[in-house]
Parts: C-alpha cells; sequence; structure tokens
C-alpha cells in the first residue's frame, strides 16, 4: 500500500512538453514566473493564462490533476486575496451602502489579480515536475549549475546524492513495507492509541530500517569504488542532452509571450 | 601468469575502542591464473569476502602484499588501473546498482573512466548482449527479478573490460532459476570472453563447475585443488562444517564399506555409472559381506 505513494508527482507520457529538453523546461519555466511578475494590467494575465491553457492542452495532463495542484495553496489564495480586498484604496464599489465602504474597485481588481498570479505561479512550476521525471531534472539542473563548480559549489555531488536517493526510494519503501508486516506478525499494533502511543509504535520500524540503510549505504559505497568511481573529476556523461528544434520553438513562443506582455504594459 | 598474486599475506580488521584488532586472514600465499575458473568455499566468517575486497583495493592488506596484474594494491596509484581490470560484484544485488534506469547503470564505471560517448553506448549494449538483458536495457532496475538485477551488476563490470572478477555469492538471494541464469553468464565468461572468474560461493553444485577449488578455513587456505581432488578430502571437509557433493558424499559412504569404488565422482552420470558397475560385480564380488550400520 505504501508502494502507492507517488514521487516527485511525474506523469509519465509522450506528450511535445514532456518530450521538451529537460533544460529549456527549467529555463522556459523561470522564464514564465519571471513574465508573471512583470505583467501589470488585465490582458497580461491574460495572455499568461491562455499560454497555461495551451501548455496544458499540449501536455494532455488531465485538467482535474491540475486543479488539484491548486488545493493546497487554497488558504494562501483565499488569505491573500482578502487581504487585498480590505486593503484596497480609491473608490467604494456600492457608493450609497455605507458599510460595505471598504469594498473598493481597486481592491476588487487587486485581489483577483493576485489569485490569478499565484494560481498561474503555482500550475507553471507544478508543470515542470508534471512532465519531467525527477531523474531527468537531476540531470538538468546538474548541468545548468555546473558553472557553479568554478566557486566550489559540489553540483556533481549534490547531483550524485539526489540520483541515488531516488534510485533507493523504492527500494527502502519496499523495505519499510517488510519490516511493518514482521512487526504487525509480532503482534505490534499500529492503528488505535493516541498519538504518542502511535510515535512510539513507528521506533520498531524506523530502528531496522535505518539500520539497513546503513549498512546498504556502506554495500554500495564499496560497489561504487569497485566501479571506479573517484569523484566528479572529468567524468564523461552517458546520458547527454541535446537541443532540439522544439526547443528552440518553445523558447522563442515563451520569449514571444514575454514581450507581448511588456508591449501590453507600454500600450496601456 | 598470474593476475592475482598474494605474498604472506595477512589482514585484521581495525578494533573498536580498547579492543585489540582480529585477525581474518593469516599469511595467506596464492596465485589464481589468468583465465582460470577458481571457485572459493569456506563457512561463514572465515574472511572470504575479506580476501576478495584485498584483490582490489577496496581493503589494504595489514601484512605481506597483493598484487592484481603484477600492481600492488597498497599503492594508491595502480588503484584505477587495478579496479577497471578486477571487478567485482556482490551478493545483493539492490546495494550495488546505482542508476534509476538499466543501461544508465551499466554506464557507471564507463562515466567514472570518462570513456568517450559513443564508445560508451557500444560497450553497454554489449555488455547487457552477453549476460542476455538487451531488451531490459530502458528498465529501471527495482522492477526486475532478483536474476535480473545481478546479471545488470554483471554487466555493469563487463563494461569496463575488466580480465578478472570476482563474485561474492552472487547467488545467495537468488531463486533456483536466478541462480542458473547468472551461473549460465558466469559460464559463459570465463569460456568464450576468456575472463579469469573467482567464484566464492556456499553452493557446492556451482564449485564443482570451476577448474580450481580453494577451500578456506579460519582465515587460512585448508585446501587448494581441482574439484576432484577437493572432493576427495570429504572427512576434512565435513570437519570444517562443509557439505560436499552427494555424489562424493556417497562415493566416500561407501569406502567406509572398503568397497573400492574410484575416490572422488562429481557429476550424477559418472555416479550412477559407479553404481551399475558396483552391482554387476565390476569391482569385485561383494555379495558375501554384510552391509549392517
Ligand atoms: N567491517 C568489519 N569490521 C570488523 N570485522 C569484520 C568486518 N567485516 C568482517 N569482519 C569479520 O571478519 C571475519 C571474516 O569476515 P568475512 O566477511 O570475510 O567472512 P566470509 O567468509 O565472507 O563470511 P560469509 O560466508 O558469511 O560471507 C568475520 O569474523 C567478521 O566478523
Ligand atoms: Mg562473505
Amino acid at each position: 500500500m505504501i508502494k502507492d505513494i507517488t514521487l516527485g508527482q511525474y506523469f509519465p507520457g509522450a506528450s511535445p512538453i514532456h518530450k521538451l529538453d529537460p533544460r529549456t523546461k527549467v529555463l522556459l519555466t523561470i522564464l514564465y514566473i519571471v513574465s508573471l511578475f512583470v505583467i501589470r494590467g488585465g490582458w497580461g494575465y491574460f495572455v499568461s493564462a491562455a499560454m497555461m491553457f495551451v501548455i496544458i492542452a499540449l501536455s494532455r495532463i488531465p485538467f482535474g490533476v491540475v486543479l488539484r495542484g491548486i488545493k493546497p495553496i487554497l488558504f494562501v489564495l483565499l488569505f491573500t486575496a482578502t487581504f487585498n480586498l480590505i486593503y484596497g484604496t480609491g473608490t467604494p464599489i456600492f457608493e450609497d451602502v455605507s458599510w460595505l465602504g471598504w469594498l473598493t474597485w481597486n481592491g476588487l481588481r487587486n485581489a483577483v489579480f493576485m489569485a490569478v498570479r499565484i494560481i498561474l505561479l503555482v500550475i507553471g512550476t507544478s508543470f515542470m515536475t508534471y512532465t519531467t521525471s525527477p531523474i531527468m531534472l537531476t540531470g538538468a539542473m546538474e548541468s545548468l549549475l555546473a558553472p557553479l563548480k568554478w566557486v566550489k559549489v559540489p553540483v556533481h555531488e549534490l547531483s550524485m546524492m539526489m540520483t541515488i536517493a531516488l534510485r533507493f526510494i523504492p527500494t527502502l519503501v519496499d523495505e519499510t513495507d517488510k519490516i511493518i508486516s514482521a512487526q504487525k506478525a509480532r503482534g505490534a499494533d499500529f492503528e488505535t492509541g493516541n498519538i504518542f502511543r502511535r510515535a512510539k509504535a513507528l521506533v520498531p520500524i524506523l530502528i531496522p530500517l535505518i539500520i539497513s540503510a546503513f549498512r546498504r549505504a556502506e554495500e554500495l559505497a564499496d560497489a561504487m569504488e569497485c566501479r571506479c568511481y573517484h569523484g566528479g573529476n572529468d567524468r564523461t556523461r552517458y546520458k547527454v542532452f541535446h537541443f532540439a528544434a522544439r526547443d528552440a520553438l518553445a523558447a522563442l513562443v515563451m520569449t514571444g509571450q514575454l514581450a507581448l506582455i511588456i508591449f501590453l504594459n507600454v500600450v496601456t | 601468469m598470474n593476475i592475482l598474486e598474494t605474498h604472506n599475506l595477512s589482514f585484521s580488521y581495525p578494533g573498536g575502542e580498547g579492543r585489540e584488532p582480529v585477525p581474518v586472514l593469516k599469511n595467506i600465499d596464492l596465485a589464481v591464473e589468468e583465465g582460470s575458473f577458481v571457485a572459493v568455499l569456506g563457512h561463514n566468517g572465515c574472511g572470504k569476502s575479506t580476501l576478495a575486497k584485498l584483490f582490489n583495493g577496496i581493503l589494504k592488506p595489514t601484512g605481506g602484499t597483493v598484487t592484481a596484474l603484477g600492481m600492488d594494491t597498497a599503492d594508491e596509484n595502480n588503484l584505477l588501473d587495478i579496479r577497471k581490470n578486477v571487478g567485482m560484484v556482490f551478493q545483493n544485488p539492490d546495494n550495488q546498482l546505482i542508476a534509476t534506469v538499466v543501461e544508465e547503470d551499466v554506464a557507471f564505471a564507463l562515466e567514472n573512466l570518462s570513456v568517450p560517448h559513443d564508445e560508451m553506448e557500444r560497450r553497454v549494449t554489449e555488455a547487457l548482449e552477453i549476460v542476455d538483458m538487451l531488451p531490459f536495457r530502458k528498465h529501471a532496475p527495482h522492477r526486475l527479478s532478483g536474476g535480473q538485477k545481478q546479471r545488470v551488476a554483471v554487466a555493469g563490470i563487463l563494461a569496463m573490460k575488466p580480465k578478472c572478477i570476482i563474485l561474492d555469492e552472487p547467488t545467495a538471494m537468488l531463486d533456483p532459476k536466478g541462480r542458473r541464469e547468472v551461473m549460465r553468464t558466469i559460464r559463459r565468461l570465463n569460456r568464450e570472453e576468456g575472463v579469469t572468474v573467482l567464484l566464492i560461493t556456499h553452493y557446492m553444485d556451482e564449485a564443482v563447475q570451476a577448474d580450481r577449488i580453494l577451500v578456506m578455513n579460519e582465515g587460512k587456505i585448508l585446501l587448494d585443488g581441482t574439484p576432484r581432488e577437493v572432493f576427495a578430502n570429504v572427512g576434512l571437509l565435513q570437519s570444517v562444517a562443509l557439505d560436499v557433493p552427494q555424489s562424493a558424499d556417497l562415493m566416500f559412504a561407501l569406502r567406509q564399506y572398503d568397497i573400492k569404488v574410484p575416490i572422488s565422482i562429481l557429476d550424477d552420470m559418472e555416479c550412477t555409472q559407479v553404481l551399475i558397475d558396483l552391482l554387476e560385480g565390476k569391482f569385485g564380488d561383494y555379495s558375501d559381506r554384510k552391509f549392517d550400520a
């Protein structure tokens, strides 16, 4: 049952969005976020939202999934919108109803725009993880952050750690399942009692799990040394990313979007 | 030529605080001929894995020397060359696969050795082909069976094109089918690819497939010879808590009754033939003997 947890929320697929070079996706996601913060008027938001719709449609990820992604931030969304509404200035919406005097056109406008901005921000960033496997993302990060090696950031080591973590999560999840069954067979009870009792019941799961993880780590280190691992210097890569025509097209569209938004800012 | 050599090799793990180091290997002199298939037997804790890790410099001798392809394992500068040529496969396949895709895992050693990309691709394909795992190259390792995982691990070593491969109980965690697959791969490596194989195992049926068997006990080499020679010492083997192949055991039992059967018979067909001959009276007439226990 634990096995069903999805990791990083990747939805495998073969859509044009999935096929983009992961580096392109990381960079264009950043560009999209920047464009969201450049927007000043309603038309800009319209362009951004339209762009998001196109991306969602192209990726063939069900709309429901995308909406579910917003659920965790619903509270933040309401909170910011409410504050924008309350602290609005300018002409009230209902000029003759005195107790609604705080409700201004300006406040309403800000509230809606802020909500749209947050929603697009969340969808935009989660779309990167929806359409890119964690291991591809790790590779993209290593490749994009490579220049940081000059300032002694251990880029290779970090990405190796990520890779190993991703590789071992299913193994450790399997093992946790086994330990839980083994402890249940010995009469352990994980389901009843108050929170402290239940937390205490987790100890007999965590201790064997940690010990075994250390043993695995030791064996893995030996196995890596046996395969001539000696750090990240002068390593070559098996999986190399190639920018393709579609990446250029995607970059063009995204830059075009930003240009359009800036243009709209200027003319309105 | 000897691919692996030890001279007066001793090893002890550092003892914990205040405790003496425990000697694990004691004055071992050993040479492994290039191209041979050597099996290492011995009961739990006699130092087999330790010996294996000394051969490619994962551990350093605390006394004496170990040389692989003529290079001293104690010299750090030799390590990469040694490890490239003396590959090692461990017992637990889960703990030696590093990447999340089979082909990337096989390429791991090549990445470390800075092999150019095109050649990497070729060597990965070749290695996966030898272990019969080519159709699985895009799969995730954690979804493979134990035998398949272990063959991927072997491919990961083969990609380095080592001259020698040391396998530390590679079949211990596998079911009979997985064991057969892995043993078939090992035999093929030795016969067809000319790779020197050092196989540590607890299974006698695997050991008899080797050209030479080393039996270890208490950190020393107890017996060293062809399977026939080694399994002729049934009494000695049993005294160090080791099994012998069933046929050797049967011959041993018969000899306890002064029946003059050949000293060591290893495979079942040979054994059957001896029994037929025995019943036909070829080894003399036993009809008047009493077979009481
Ligand atoms: N890292 C270590 N630190 C201290 N002692 C160790 C360590 N590894 C092994 N030993 C000890 O060294 C001895 C030999 O261990 P080794 O693993 O070489 O045995 P083995 O022959 O491979 O046994 P098995 O058949 O169980 O694999 C054992 O007594 C063991 O307890
Ligand atoms: Mg061992």
